[in-house]
């Protein structure tokens, strides 16, 4: 406890000491959902912490008008820049316009294309995606551990589009999670795409209803289509206790069908603490502490047990 | 060989002549995938699609799948009536998709529920006056949203002479605009009790098949349906004979809209939600839900009992393909050879058809 209250004096001493840090902060478009919950993260750490001062600006998705708001900040002197690319293929102008005036970049949220060549002083702030479909689909198989289906139990799995990434490597994790000998006891019968929407995962668990086939859990590569499949079971008669249903992103509409006791686990993508994360990597770059060029900030895992900390 | 016989009236007709008529030929393309999608799950599966091959029911159907293959087609087939008249009319509609979008969007706004789980609705767009209304406010709100849309594509094709092609084009761009700007792409959920029930269960269904029949008689024996067939069979010669097209136009595209407007209320009811993203492609699924159902892209030709089969058609694919647990990747690959396929065959016996008449 003391050293905690040392670590905050310290932290205090040093920002009174020090003068006010200028941020420049651009951001890809201010009408993003999550985008903004990004940015309100950012907000709420810059009142915690005394003497940084953010600059916000909204690149309103125009890549040209991006680079002139950072070329902007440079020219007015900021100690840091933080980016959200509205076009992460365009990031390498950026990285030579910081690095030329030597004030260091933090990439957040977006992955820039330049990651393995960035230049010495910027980093890149955001979660790992692997971690999202593993998160969930390890949770449900302990959760079928927990309920004594460790013999043999059964799932189906609904893909997002084929074309995208997140559901390429979220259906990964769920193969490699069952891969796992822990694990390996969860056959899955079918995996189909539902394309992200709520409506066509209703209707191809409804399907899969009808062959009569038992099943023990679902695991949507989104929360919308894991929602979709609750209603198809629900529609059916299917009791929700005796089917583990698992999906990602933990929007409302998920967090509240978890409330009421049908989906089970959904994971959350923690967009304030990105942009936490990126102030704090910001100011250790302006400090010169070494810093990982990649910084993670973790997936959460939400369950019935600790939903009440994602409810607004 | 012709066989002449004394028909009514003592004129004489050539039997060798006599056509099926084309729903017939549609209907038999229907029960041969059927006993192809029978006979790879008997070899596959050791199951039948349509027959209850595990005694779950106490009918010699498996209930679960046939209820499935025509509520997936449902909200789109309701679409597809609208697209067929359109059609027929030597137009198209390319905008239905994002009609539904736009119109999910703002018929939920005037659908939504005051208390979620004992809390305020999370998702909540308009204030407090907004919330808990009577069903008939947003089922109004989303057919007139509908007809609205329907409205501006038939001024534009019928006064404009702008190609049905670009005026729909137009629209589908506009108005899947105003469904991602409508709540700036965030999500409507939670509505009352009462839509709630539009669209559950088999009610998709019920009101799809109401629509077909009523539409049905009315293309066959109204003089709507009398002058939309002249329209498209020969614009000039409607014309000249007297039936205002460029009205009559206005009205096809109306009605179009509004069943648009209507199967956005149904697949809203039925999420639960509405998304900006929703009915993303739909009208192409309505256009070949018609186009294998036998109606012409050149106008004239088509009815609704084709649509009603071709919906069917794509209904028992989707459900056979999931039975067979073919891989994802390689079913919008078949489903692209089936569509093309069918049109090709539809147009071979046309040629024949005409050929021996």
């Amino acid at each position: 406890m003391n050293k905690l209250f040392m670590a905050a004096g310290l932290t205090m001493l040093m920002g009174t000491s020090a003068m006010a840090q200028q941020i420049g902060v651009s951001v890809a478009r201010f009408d993003d959902n999550g985008l903004t919950v990004m940015r309100n993260g950012m907000t709420a750490h810059e009142e915690m912490l005394d003497g940084v001062s953010l600059q916000i600006e909204d690149a309103t998705d125009d890549v040209a008008k991006q680079l002139d708001q950072i070329n902007n900040f440079i020219a007015s002197g900021v100690d840091a820049i933080i980016v959200n690319a509205v076009d992460t293929n365009a990031t390498e102008a950026m990285s030579n316009a910081a690095a030329a005036a030597g004030v260091p970049l933090v990439y957040v949220n977006r992955q820039p294309v330049n990651m393995d060549t960035l230049p010495e002083g910027q980093a890149f702030v955001a979660s790992n995606e692997i971690e999202s479909g593993t998160l969930a689909a390890f949770q449900m198989c302990r959760q079928l551990r927990a309920e004594g289906k460790s013999g043999g139990a059964t799932a189906y799995m609904l893909m997002g589009q084929l074309s995208n990434q997140a559901a390429v490597q979220r259906s990964k994790d769920f193969h490699d999670v069952i891969g796992m000998d822990m694990c390996n006891f969860i056959t899955l019968i079918d995996e189909q795409t539902a394309n992200w929407s709520r409506d066509e995962a209703n209707d191809l668990m409804t399907n899969w209803i009808s062959s009569g086939e038992p099943f023990d859990a679902v695991f949507g590569n989104n929360d919308e289509m894991a929602l979709g499949a609750i209603q198809a079971m629900k529609a059916a008669g299917i009791s929700m206790d005796d089917v583990v249903v698992g999906g990602v992103d933990a929007t409302s509409d998920a967090l509240l069908s978890m409330q009421a006791g049908e989906m089970d686990v959904t994971v959350f993508q923690d967009l304030a603490g990105q942009g936490a994360g990126s102030i704090d990597t910001a100011i250790a770059l302006i400090n010169g502490e070494e810093v990982d060029q990649t910084v993670f900030i973790p997936f959460k895992l939400v369950t019935p047990d600790n939903i009440g900390d994602f409810l607004q | 060989m012709s066989d002449t016989s004394e028909g009514t009236g003592g004129l004489t007709y050539d039997k060798s002549k006599r056509q099926w008529p084309n729903e017939l030929n549609v209907f038999a393309a229907l029960i041969l995938i059927v006993i192809i999608f029978e006979i790879l799950g008997a070899i596959f599966m050791q199951q039948s699609l349509l027959f209850d091959s595990r005694d779950r029911f106490d009918s010699i159907f498996n209930e679960a799948r046939l209820r499935i293959i025509i509520i997936q087609v449902a909200i789109i087939g309701i679409i597809a009536i609208g697209v067929t008249q359109v059609i027929i009319t030597a137009g198209i509609d390319l905008s239905s998709g994002s009609v539904v979008g736009a119109t999910a969007m703002i018929a939920m706004s005037f659908a939504q529920v005051a208390e979620v789980n004992g809390g305020p609705n999370p998702k909540a767009i308009f204030g407090d006056w907004a919330l808990d209304l009577p069903v008939v406010v947003p089922v109004l709100v989303g057919l007139g949203v509908g007809m609205l849309a329907g409205i501006i594509n038939g001024v534009l094709v019928a006064y404009s002479r702008i190609p049905p092609f670009i005026a729909t084009l137009g629209m589908m761009l506009f108005a899947r605009g105003v469904a991602q700007w409508w709540s700036l792409g965030n999500p409507v959920s939670f509505p009352t009790e009462g839509y709630a029930k539009i669209g559950a269960g088999m009610m998709p269904v019920i009101i799809f098949l109401s629509l077909a029949v009523l539409f049905h008689f009315i293309m066959n024996y109204t003089v709507y349906g009398k002058h939309t067939y002249a329209i498209g069979s020969n614009e000039a010669a409607a014309r000249m004979s007297g039936i205002n097209v460029p009205r009559h136009l206005v009205l096809v595209y109306l009605i179009a809209g509004g069943l648009a407007g209507l199967a956005a209320v149904i697949l809203t009811s039925k999420n639960l939600t509405a998304q900006s993203g929703m009915g993303l492609s739909y009208e192409l699924e309505a256009i070949a839900m018609a186009v294998i159902g036998g109606v012409s892209l050149f106008g004239g030709r088509g009815s609704i009992i084709g649509t009603v089969i071709g919906a069917l058609i794509i209904g028992v694919i989707t459900s056979g393909f999931t039975f067979l647990r073919l891989g994802a990747y390689y079913q919008e690959m078949v489903l692209g050879c089936i569509i093309v396929g069918a049109v090709a065959l539809d147009q071979w016996q046309q040629k024949r058809a005409a050929a021996r008449a």
